[in-house]
């Protein structure tokens, strides 16, 4: 409720005042809000019933589960697996298909980018275990952009940037948010709060900074 | 009136969601391999996929449908009067409101509560962030009508950001990148992505593709700096 009345009580204000667009617009807009009110509600209901349970139970089962090797791995798996499938990582390949010429085929981008993603799951998850405050990860991940970005060519830095913001889809955010905070919940000297996030923050930098890797590769 | 799409590309988007949760699916069926699962933990997981599946391609195909084409065609009206500079408050105020509508970021909000135990309610993050949006989604429209190159707002950005990361705990620090990362979901980026593609076709001299997807980046960059700013208020209350 909370959620869809304030943009749309923006919206309408606009619209009687001084943004005036024809009405058969808003009638658009009143439909599609009234479509959003429904499926946030019914969205958010799932993810606390599914995703967050699941992702949570999967965090606090994976390190009591034998090696570190395993753990990584499974983590790695997990994060290419939900990029691979993500409908706007698609839409990603195809811009790059077109500022490339056709050099980089989509089915190359794809991959790069889930194996980025999936990478940095694996490094924040390996994080948590071992500590490592979430800083310096940041910090060197944002130095290697900076230098990156210096040596990529000016079209493919607005993709990379965007196939950041593709792989923390709606249906990745709590599964990935919920596999951190289970394995900071069950090992000891760690907390949820103080080392259970950053999951994202970390690995929206892996396919910025797979993409960015491609453009200097093939420039 | 009588061209009001209501459900028509609807089962495209239901066809987008299914393929996004098939590798979701699969890892749930996979657990019992390796984990002991809780009694009944299967099929109740299972029917919060179904909910999550039936509630996002509601959500998707609201955004599509009717924020999408307002959001355009309120950027093309913006850039096609004579007081543009309107564009900046506006674009703050709808900034500030799309990013209270966006799912991810309640998802985030409420593990933050969660894990907090309720120290850092989820409504703190929610406006937290969003305000972090409207301000530079104002500063975006800014950028578009007075064409101010996107490097002089991200460089000052990035040096803020380094800044606040040395006196900011990890906790907020992870926190607030974790923010940045969930900002940039479907109804944030439909809805400032389309104003701004708007304003820039109604404008003279400006490109739509590079002036829109700028505000898009400038975005994600926001709300990692005014978490950061909540953690300084935070460590001052302790």
């Amino acid at each position: 409720m909370s959620a869809v009345v304030p943009i749309m009580t923006v919206v309408i204000v606009l619209q009687l005042t001084l943004v005036k667009t024809p009405p058969a617009v808003i009638g658009q807009f009143l439909v599609g809000a009234v479509f959003v009110f429904v499926g946030l509600f019914f969205f958010l209901y799932g993810v606390n019933l599914g995703l967050l349970p699941m992702g949570h139970l999967i965090g606090t089962e994976l390190p009591t589960k034998g090696s570190i090797v395993f753990f990584v791995l499974v983590s790695f798996i997990l994060g290419v697996a939900v990029t691979v499938a993500d409908p706007d990582v698609m839409v990603l390949a195809n811009q790059v298909a077109t500022v490339s010429d056709g050099e980089i085929s989509r089915l190359v981008l794809i991959l790069v980018v889930a194996c980025g993603m999936g990478f940095f799951v694996a490094v924040a998850m390996l994080r948590i275990v071992l500590g490592v405050p979430i800083q310096y990860l940041l910090a060197g991940g944002y130095g290697l952009l900076l230098i990156l970005a210096l040596f990529a060519p000016p079209s493919y830095i607005p993709i990379s940037f965007d196939s950041g913001a593709v792989a923390t889809g709606p249906l990745i955010v709590p599964f990935v948010l919920s596999l951190g905070l289970g394995t900071a919940s069950v090992l000891q000297g760690r907390s949820p709060l103080k080392d259970g996030f950053g999951l994202m923050g970390l690995a929206s930098l892996g396919p910025i900074l797979a993409v960015m890797l491609l453009g200097v590769i093939y420039a | 009136m009588s061209d009001i799409k209501v459900f028509a590309g609807l089962g495209r988007t239901a066809m987008e969601v299914l393929q996004a949760l098939i590798p979701l699916i699969i890892a749930l069926l996979l657990t019992p391999r390796f984990i002991e699962l809780p009694q009944g933990f299967l099929s109740k997981t299972l029917k919060g996929l179904l909910f999550t599946f039936i509630g996002l391609t509601l959500l998707l195909h609201g955004i599509n449908v009717g924020f999408f084409p307002v959001g355009q065609l309120m950027g093309e009206i913006i850039g096609s009067q004579d007081n543009r500079w309107i564009a900046i408050p506006i674009g703050a105020l709808l900034g500030f409101v799309a990013a209270i509508a966006e799912p991810g970021l309640r998802v985030l909000g409420s593990q933050v509560e969660e894990a907090s135990s309720g120290a850092v309610r989820q409504n703190v993050i929610l406006y937290t962030v969003a305000i972090g949006v409207g301000v530079i989604v104002g500063l975006g429209m800014a950028r578009i009508i007075y064409g101010i190159p996107l490097l002089y707002i991200v460089i000052p950005g990035y040096v803020l950001l380094i800044i606040l990361l040395r006196f900011t705990e990890s906790s907020f620090s992870a926190i607030a990148f974790d923010s940045g990362a969930v900002v940039t979901g479907p109804m944030v980026v439909t809805f400032i992505l389309s104003l701004g593609v708007g304003i820039a076709t109604a404008m003279e001299n400006r490109d739509p593709v590079t002036d829109g997807f700028g505000t898009i980046a400038l975005v994600a960059l926001a709300p990692i700096l005014s978490v950061m700013l909540l953690g300084q208020i935070y460590k001052n209350k302790d």
